[in-house]
């Protein structure tokens, strides 16, 4: 079993210094996530979400604990190997838009491509991976002239395009109308089949619940469910 | 209101320093122009007038005024100019040194009250002068008394030496007059107290010299007065000499103006014209105002670059902060603050901002007006130059205006945005549009404008040169080509560049990594932002080139100019004693100079060698047509001569001691100027004879034509009073000082002489005092030199071209800096999206690096090469409008490399500080941060 376990994470903890003394953000989570699941991290706001998303996608370190990325101690990583690890292995997108305002959809996909240090085919699979989120007609557009799901589909586009194993998405669906946002999900959910890829998204929104296979409720920075087995319902 | 300034303020102090530097140095740049203009022209008129003292021998300050009383009823006339000497000092706005009356009655007959035999009638004037014992000393005899009467009721009297001989009266005399009464009718008796003489041979009381006055007795001044002025004026006839003197030395350059108003309007219409000599130093001021008003033109046309830059600058910040504010303020427009409270707000912050760099800025003034009155080179100063700097009511003015142009620019941006709301803004930074010079061509416009002007200049260079003789100032119209030059060809640079960009990225679009390939999309897409400060920059080093080449050059030349004229480093010439006086009284007796002893001065021990050079400007040819044609001649002793003078090769066809070395075989031979072959057209080879001021002829061979001669001018240009200008050709001979010596014998002869290392020509002094030499001719090559470096115009040009160019580069190591760390701060969110991403540090930092070389590299190379090409087309066209009546030597081209080694040092500086900023800001990014930053 350990070995399908893309993601582990072992009581991590996480704590700021604020001018009140010590704000504890996360106080201890432990989860498996095997490859090729949809997680939803859920909860609040300030609840942790952000944070431990932060941690899981190298952005970030715990004060205590460790975090295993395909079986490899995150801890044990320079600053180096753990940007080499993100560019190559993770994809991110970000609950604000995020792309480059002087690209265009194409350009800022293949500039992930780059990113990953892909050399054959960049522009092939930059449009392949637009016209996967919906995009195909409108590459050249600029992130000015689309509109929000649009830029965020854009985004998407980008997280996945140099196959990373991990996606982690932070509240992807925030500025989305519902409509939109379950045609987010509706990807996501294609591409954990697809293309194997494990992804990790947070949100609020109690609508999207059921879309993944595995929920992790963050409440005041603890655990408020046991994360089901992934393998189990399957 | 002022809380939300001063808090604004805070929030953006590092921008508001950036303004608060501009507005000082605008202030400072504004006002050291008076400062300047005051303390150099106050300077300038001084040496004017020191030269008309030295030149002419004569007070400077004096006027000369003539009138006859002739038996005029109540001294009305004489009255009227007592009147005018009363108010005349403060009326044209000077000190009164010294007024001198000197008052005569008509010559009239007297009779010696003792019996002589050996003397006749004597005709004598009874006259008097102005404090008269100040003056005099006494020769034998005494000064006349307090009073001014003798014990027996005499008017004492006394007479100069000359008097003396000429009319053979004795001290103790007493002298009664004929015909001449006093008012009562009764004698008019003197007695001869004294013999006087000058006190000082200098005095410059002495307007009328005691040798003139040899009929002249001199009683007490108010004596005078009371016995012939006023009622008893209407029975004599006096002749009223007035002498008003001033003090020219605490006469400034602004009291001038009074000074020659009085003065023309005087001479011209005031009814004492009749009565008054033209005064000397009216000339001495027309000079000077023509000077003036050339330098002032000049050094005005000059500053205008960097006051436009200056302006360029603030509003440059001043946008920037703007656009940093827009969204505040776009917010609060649609929250209905109004446009005009909003206006009022960054109105009060210009004020604020202006009052401070005016404060500040008018003492910074007083350091640049010293830097401008002590420069000796480009970005040379001698601080030790004491120049008297102060304020004036015109620097105020100028203060005045540079603030209220400070607080206009920095509004002005304010004035464009406060009408936008958030919807307008929004809209505005979708549309992405070419700037409007690059629709209106604007590189194109300048540059053809700038070509017309090189063009129509180059084909009249010969006008320039008269107008130089004319006086007048730089054409603007020429300075104003050059800096439309530079200007165009920056922005065609940055009309072109982009596309350079995008060929490089092209051409290796797929081999970019990361890093170039954003900053290549960056910098395509938001390539028209970087403008302002690319074209700042390329302005800065090209100008900066221009500017160095421009001072350089234009200094060095009339240096160099100088030194040739001058031929060597001290040039002395004697005055020599003939014998012409004696031959024509003897008849028989042939004409002689007695030569003074050579030897004397082995014994300068400051001086080298020194050779002698027989220099006669009377001399002449004689023409097949029996036409006689002008030469000047030299005489020289070649080996001696070729020590101590020097000629630069590239003026010449052959080396200069080759030129020695052929006279030096030949004692038959002369070498000529080149214009004997072009204009009188004589060969090599052709047998010549000469002729020196006394007409002795010399037969020669000429060996060869030079072009240029250690002080040969080929052509003497001189303006006509009509406007006109005349040339005309000067013919050099020069042949062996030992064969004029032999022909003619003993000829007068200048010494040429070169210094030793560090030795200054003013150590001749004692030596002349101990041989008693006295001197018809004396030239120090490093006096005048040094009067080249001190000249207003070359000086003050060096002065506001170094000062331009120090404050253009604070202003680009500014305007840089702030724009990059603006544009870093404003793309924070992006570089947290990159990071995110994967992005190394280091990359970010490449990208950056990346950005700099597109704009700053690429901006300052630009600059060199436009500097340079500027140099070369402009700088001799400036330099002849510079350039003295008498240049000569054909113009050099000066660059010094230290000013580009200078140039570039800061310009690296700038970018060294500019990067390490980067280095601190890329690495203390956070990236969580920076992305929630994106989420506001």
């Amino acid at each position: 079993m350990a070995e399908n376990n893309i993601i582990v994470l072992e009581d991590i903890r996480r704590s700021f210094p604020t001018a009140a003394g010590e704000f504890r953000a996360l106080k201890g989570i432990n989860a498996k996530i095997p490859e090729g699941s949809l997680v939803i991290l859920k909860g609040r706001s300030g609840s942790g979400k952000t944070t431990l998303l932060n941690i899981i996608g190298a952005l970030d370190n715990p004060t205590s604990g460790k975090v295993y990325l395909e079986d490899r101690d995150m801890g044990k990583f320079s600053d180096r190997r753990k940007e080499n690890f993100r560019r190559t292995k993770l994809g991110y997108v970000f609950q604000s838009v995020s792309l480059i305002p002087t690209m265009n959809a194409l350009q800022n996909v293949e500039f992930s491509l780059r990113l990953a240090g892909i050399r054959r085919d960049r522009e092939k699979r930059a449009i392949e991976c637009l016209k996967m989120v919906g995009l195909g007609g409108r590459i050249k557009h600029m992130p000015a002239e689309m509109s929000g799901g649009e830029q965020q589909r854009v985004a998407i586009a980008r997280a996945i395009a140099h196959r990373p194993s991990i996606l982690l998405a932070d509240e992807p669906t925030a500025e989305l109308d519902s409509a939109m946002a379950a045609e987010v999900t509706k990807l996501f959910q294609e591409m954990t089949k697809k293309e194997g890829v494990t992804i990790i998204m947070t949100t609020h929104d109690v609508g999207l619940m059921d879309a993944g296979d595995m929920v992790i409720e963050l409440e005041g920075g603890e655990q408020v469910n046991v994360p089901k087995e992934a393998a189990e319902e399957e | 209101m002022l809380k939300v300034m001063f808090q604004k303020i805070w929030h953006k102090r590092w921008m508001v320093f950036s303004l608060l530097l501009g507005s000082i140095l605008l202030s400072a740049t504004v006002v050291s122009f008076p400062m300047y203009k005051k303390a150099a022209f106050d300077r300038m008129l001084q040496d004017e007038f020191y030269n008309y003292l030295t030149e002419k021998g004569e007070w400077p300050g004096l006027l000369k005024f003539t009138m006859v009383s002739k038996k005029d009823a109540e001294g009305k006339s004489i009255q009227r100019m007592k009147d005018l000497m009363n108010s005349i000092y403060k009326d044209m706005g000077v000190t009164e040194r010294e007024t001198l009356a000197y008052y005569s009655l008509a010559t009239a007959e007297v009779k010696s009250e003792m019996q002589r035999d050996d003397v006749g009638d004597i005709n004598i004037r009874l006259s008097s002068m102005t404090n008269l014992p100040e003056h005099a000393e006494m020769l034998a005899g005494e000064m006349f008394s307090e009073d001014g009467l003798s014990d027996d009721g005499c008017i004492e009297v006394v007479i100069s030496q000359s008097c003396m001989v000429n009319t053979k009266v004795l001290v103790g005399e007493s002298l009664t007059f004929t015909a001449l009464k006093h008012a009562d009718g009764k004698p008019i008796r003197i007695k001869v107290v004294g013999i006087y003489d000058k006190k000082e041979s200098t005095d410059f009381y002495w307007q009328v010299s005691p040798e003139q006055m040899n009929n002249v007795f001199l009683m007490k001044d108010n004596l005078f007065e009371e016995y012939f002025h006023g009622a008893n004026a209407k029975k004599y006839t006096i002749t009223c000499n007035y002498f008003p003197m001033f003090e020219y030395e605490d006469c400034t350059a602004k009291a001038s103006e009074k000074l020659y108003a009085y003065t023309t309007d005087l001479v011209e219409n005031s009814v004492y014209r009749s009565t008054v000599d033209l005064p000397g130093y009216l000339e001495v001021l027309e000079n000077f105002n023509k000077k003036q008003d050339r330098i002032e033109a000049t050094l005005f046309i000059l500053q205008i670059p960097v006051l436009i830059l200056l302006c360029a600058f603030l509003f440059m910040i001043a946008s920037q902060m703007y656009d940093m504010e827009r969204n505040e303020i776009s917010v609060l427009k649609s929250r209905g603050g109004s446009g005009s409270q909003i206006l009022r707000l960054y109105f009060y912050q210009s004020v604020f901002t202006t009052l401070i760099g005016t404060v500040l800025g008018l003492q910074l003034g007083k350091l640049f007006c010293s830097i401008l009155g002590s420069a000796r080179n480009f970005l040379e100063f001698n601080l030790s130059t004491e120049l008297n700097v102060e304020f004036t009511e015109e620097t105020l003015q100028y203060a005045l205006v540079a603030a209220m142009v400070s607080i206009l620019v920095m509004t002005l941006p304010a004035l464009k945005h406060s009408r936008l709301t958030i919807v307008k803004l929004k809209q505005q930074k979708a549309a992405r549009s070419k700037a409007l010079w690059e629709k209106l061509f604007l590189d194109v416009i300048c540059l053809g404008v700038a070509l017309y002007g090189y063009y129509s200049f180059s084909k009249n260079q010969e006008l320039l040169a008269v107008d130089v003789l004319k006086g007048e100032a730089l054409d603007p119209l020429l300075y104003l080509s050059s800096s439309l030059f530079i200007v165009g060809l920056g922005l065609l640079f940055l009309r072109l560049q982009p596309y350079v960009i995008r060929l490089i990225y092209g051409i290796g679009k797929s081999f970019w990594g990361p890093a170039s390939y954003a900053s290549f999309i960056e910098n395509i897409k938001n390539n028209s932002k970087q403008h302002f400060i690319m074209l700042f920059m390329i302005l800065t080093v090209a100008l900066g080139m221009y500017h160095a080449t421009v001072a350089r050059t234009i200094l060095q030349n009339a240096k160099d100019n100088v030194a040739y004229l001058e031929g060597a480093d001290l040039i002395v010439k004697e005055i020599w004693t003939e014998n012409s006086a004696l031959a024509s009284q003897a008849g028989a007796g042939e004409f002689q100079y007695f030569e003074p002893d050579y030897n004397k001065y082995a014994k300068l021990d400051f001086v080298e060698s020194y050779t002698r050079v027989i220099f006669d400007e009377g001399a002449y040819l004689k023409g097949s047509k029996n036409t006689r044609q002008d030469i000047t001649l030299m005489g020289i002793h070649t080996k001696e001569f070729g020590g101590i003078t020097h000629v630069d090769s590239e003026l010449l066809e052959k080396e200069y001691y080759e030129y020695l070395n052929e006279l030096a075989v030949e004692a038959n031979g002369v070498l000529v100027s080149r214009n004997f072959a072009t204009k009188l057209d004589y060969k090599v080879g052709d047998s010549i004879t000469f002729y020196g001021s006394l007409g002795k002829p010399v037969h020669a061979k000429i060996i060869d034509f030079v072009d240029y001669w250690p002080g040969y001018e080929p052509v003497t240009t001189t303006l006509n009073a009509d406007g006109s200008v005349s040339s005309k050709d000067n013919f050099y001979l020069i042949a062996h000082y030992q064969v004029l010596r032999k022909e003619w014998g003993v000829t007068p002869y200048e010494v040429w002489m070169s210094l030793k290392d560090g030795a200054s020509a003013d150590q001749i002094a004692p030596w002349l005092e101990e041989n008693d030499v006295h001197l018809a001719k004396y030239m120090d090559k490093d006096a005048e030199i040094e009067k080249v470096v001190q000249d207003p115009l070359l000086q003050g040009t060096n002065g506001v071209l170094t000062m331009s160019f120090m404050v253009t580069l604070v202003l680009c190591a500014a305007g840089y800096l702030i724009y990059w760390i603006m544009s870093i701060r404003s793309r924070e969110m992006i570089f947290g999206v990159l990071r995110a991403s994967g992005m190394h540090k280091g990359e970010v930092f490449h990208m950056l690096i990346n950005e700099q070389i597109f704009s700053g590299l690429t901006s300052i190379l630009a600059g060199v090469g436009i500097g340079k090409l500027t140099s070369k087309m402009f700088v001799p066209m400036i330099q002849s409008a510079y350039a003295a009546a008498d240049q000569v030597l054909p113009m050099k081209l000066i660059t010094n490399p230290m000013d580009m080694v200078r140039l570039y040092g800061v310009v690296a500086a700038v970018m060294v500080v500019c990067l390490a900023v980067l280095i601190l800001l890329v690495f203390k990014m956070n990236i969580a941060k920076a992305l929630k930053l994106g989420e506001e």
